[in-house]
């Protein structure tokens, strides 16, 4: 009976290489139509926000006009907004509110709303059907009244101390500091996702050359680094497997809860966090249990799979100094033990959404990816961190700092936009950043992120496990000598 | 042809032939260990030797271009005193230890047998714990599936197989090891020193297991300090001193010349 398994038979490869083109071409049809719209269109990147208006124009009687000027960077525009001030009354009379574009004289918008109906601090939004011909034009939102009269006529608001890029705002003709209070929203086209069939298309070619490399070099019999690394996978496969499930049963093996902990955890600190943020800062967000525990899910995954590749060399130095096994099965098994507790912890996650009356939707299948990511990601840290650990034995303490550090410096319990903008584009630096992002996109928007974000995310992570392995293969002939 | 020639010839078909049971080349290995005065284990610490300028090291060889061969099915004896370097050169080949210099090739699976029980979880039975070390051995699922009544058997251990082994006594534990171990008939075993394990009844029978082992065609690498049982086993013996080969050859010319 033979007793370990060599290479591959050149059947049992055509047939895997096979599985996974087949694979490819599903994945690729399915997440055309999971990533829906997000694939072709994105926010658009030159949306006007609201600001936070802090004073009235002028009273809307009739003759005066209240004119912002301004020009959109928007491929498709559909929203304008405007906020009103009532001077706490009822007012009377007609508004009428038109988008010019000046440059054309064509109105694009002209509208009467009844004074009477409009209530303090009431913001109105005018919907456009898909408006693609005023990108770059100069556009005027002008407000006028026809009929009202003082003391019983309201106001558009406006912020003081801000300034429209390219824009200008005008009341009653005379150029004035500030920015109305109003928005102008739209999407881009994502050009990518515009060609998304010719990617996947070519992705399928390129594909299938290597496929076709790989199995050229295995009849030559040559060597290929993804061959080897297929024959190390199939030969260790069940030593990862008994590795990974030791690590699972001595977590749970003599506490009573068992594997409910891993449902717990995650639930408690959630609690906390929502008895505690919740009350200390208004950050008004939406479905904050579910923000929360989707930020806690990953970081919580983040810090474990990182502290058990920590120890992973160290801890099996016993085994290390008298069996020779791959040294890297150690930090991936460790990776992937804590990888089943995450997704263990993904079930109180889907049961709060649902709970917070979030349905499950189609974008839960894209889900993997992030995941995977991070998993990779933490793989990447991991070796890094457990060849540092086998030389330098006080990187645990330094490592349990900077994992605090790390915790306030990921958006798990506050918005990224709380923070002043430096700090901002600091914690955008913050791989984790995406990764949350990615998971509250889905799961509370139903939304897939833009391409340009499963693009980080994957980078993130390949650049991180290359950076570790590498150090992990340049130091782990040494290992042994400092155990 | 003249009979200088035939006999060149068939010398030379002698040695083709050794090449091609060539199973373990072991070329001019060298081990060195760096020795600090005390070992540096702190970031901080290295840091402030660094800066101090006080970060010394010195060097061990603890093998010294270590040249040999084995070939399919013999059984190698490797005999030196203590500290000559026998176990480095076991962990060399075993894939432990990468040497300095020099390398080591085999074609072949190895099992080393350098210390049982590496790789036991204490808080999983004794029947998790037969898969775990399995795999650590490098054995195959179907394999450890197909032997699992015969490791049970052998060990003894009856209905405490499915016990947490940390209830388990130091003999119980042994004999788990052990069975596992000598499940196999691998084609390099590499011992370290015969183990003989358990009470009296016991390490008669792995003596005998042992004993049948390396008698059973498989290529093994053996190490002790009692000649009478390399004089009994071995073909063919290494005798290695302070790191360097001092003899290879027959067993009983080196071991007469140990001896002496």
């Amino acid at each position: 009976m033979s007793k370990t398994q060599q290479g591959f038979s050149t059947r049992e490869l055509k047939k895997i290489f096979s599985i996974v083109f087949v694979a490819y071409i599903v994945l690729a049809v399915a997440f055309y139509f999971l990533a829906g719209e997000q694939l072709r269109y994105r926010d658009s990147r030159g949306n006007i926000e609201m600001p936070v208006a802090n004073a009235a124009t002028v009273e809307l009687t009739a003759g005066s006009v209240v004119e912002q000027q301004f020009t959109p960077k928007i491929q498709i525009f559909e929203h304008i907004s405007v906020q009103w001030s009532v001077f706490n009354r009822v007012n009377h009379g007609t508004v009428n509110v038109q988008l010019v574009n000046t440059a054309t004289q064509e109105a694009l918008l002209d509208q009467n709303l009844q004074a009477d109906q409009i209530t303090e601090g009431q913001v109105t939004t005018f919907d456009f059907p898909a408006l693609e011909t005023v990108y770059n034009e100069p556009l005027a939102l002008r407000i006028t009244s026809p009929d009202a009269v003082a003391g019983d006529a309201l106001t558009p608001m406006m912020k003081t101390d801000a300034s429209l890029e390219n824009g200008q705002l005008y009341i009653n003709g005379q150029a004035v500091d500030g920015e109305l209070a109003f928005s102008a929203t739209g999407r881009d086209y994502i050009w990518t996702g515009l060609h998304y069939w010719q990617f996947a298309a070519a992705g399928a070619v390129i594909l299938a050359a290597l496929l076709l490399l790989l199995l050229h070099k295995h009849k030559t019999g040559k060597k290929s680094f993804i061959l080897n690394a297929m024959i190390a996978l199939r030969r260790y496969r069940f030593l990862i497997k008994q590795l990974v499930d030791r690590d699972f049963k001595a977590k749970y093996k003599r506490s009573i809860l068992g594997v409910f902990w891993s449902f717990l955890n995650p639930l408690l600190n959630m609690i906390v966090q929502y008895v505690v943020f919740s009350n200390m800062f208004k950050f008004d967000i939406p479905y904050f249990p579910v923000y929360l525990l989707c930020g806690n899910v990953v970081f919580n995954y983040f810090s474990e799979a990182c502290g058990m590749a920590l120890t992973s060399i160290v801890g099996n130095a016993d085994l290390i100094k008298k069996v020779y096994v791959p040294k890297y099965i150690y930090p991936l098994t460790r990776i992937m033990s804590s990888l089943i507790n995450m997704l263990i912890s993904l079930i109180p996650l889907a049961a709060v959404a649902i709970f917070s009356g979030l349905l499950p939707n189609k974008t839960y299948f894209l889900l993997p990816f992030p995941l995977f990511c991070l998993a990779l990601f933490c793989l990447g840290l991991g070796m890094l961190l457990a060849s540092a650990m086998v030389f330098f034995r006080d990187i645990q303490f330094l490592w349990g700092v900077l994992t605090t550090i790390w915790m306030y410096l990921t958006p798990i319990f506050y918005p990224i936009t709380a923070l002043p903008e430096t700090i901002q584009s600091v914690v955008k630096m913050n791989p984790l950043y995406f990764y949350v992002t990615f998971l509250r996109s889905c799961v509370i928007d139903g939304l897939s992120p833009e391409p340009f974000m499963y693009v980080q995310c994957a980078l993130i992570a390949l650049g991180m496990l290359a950076v570790g392995a590498f150090t992990f293969k340049k130091s782990q002939d040494n290992f042994v000598l400092y155990l | 042809m003249s009979k200088n020639e035939k006999l060149l010839h068939e010398q030379k078909e002698k040695v083709a032939e050794l090449q091609k049971r060539k199973i373990i080349e072991v070329q001019n290995v060298s081990m060195r260990f760096r020795l600090t005065d005390d070992k540096i284990m702190s970031l901080k610490e290295f840091v402030t030797r660094k800066l101090s300028g006080k970060y010394k090291t010195s060097e061990f060889w603890a093998l010294k271009d270590v040249s040999f061969d084995v070939y399919r099915g013999e059984v190698v004896g490797i005999i030196g005193h203590n500290g000559a370097g026998k176990s480095t050169i076991l962990k060399v080949i075993s894939g432990i230890l990468k040497p300095t210099e020099g390398s080591v090739t085999c074609s072949g699976n190895i099992v080393p047998m350098l210390e049982l029980g590496s790789g036991f979880d204490h808080d999983l039975t004794g029947r998790e714990n037969i898969f775990l070390n399995g795999a650590i051995l490098g054995y195959t699922e179907d394999f450890l599936k197909s032997k699992y009544d015969e490791i049970v058997a052998f060990s003894e251990l009856g209905e405490f197989i499915d016990v947490p082994i940390r209830n388990y006594s130091s003999g119980m534990l042994m004999r788990l090891a052990f069975s596992i171990a000598t499940v196999v008939n691998p084609q390099i075993l590499i011992v370290d020193e015969i183990l003989a394990v358990g009470d009296a009844n016991f390490q008669e029978k792995s003596r005998k297991r042992m004993l049948e082992l390396m008698s059973g065609g498989t290529t093994v690498l053996f190490v002790s300090h009692s000649l009478e049982q390399i004089r009994e086993m071995c073909d063919r013996v290494v005798w290695i001193e302070h790191g360097q080969v001092q003899t290879v050859g027959e067993t009983k010319e080196v071991c007469d010349a140990y001896e002496s």
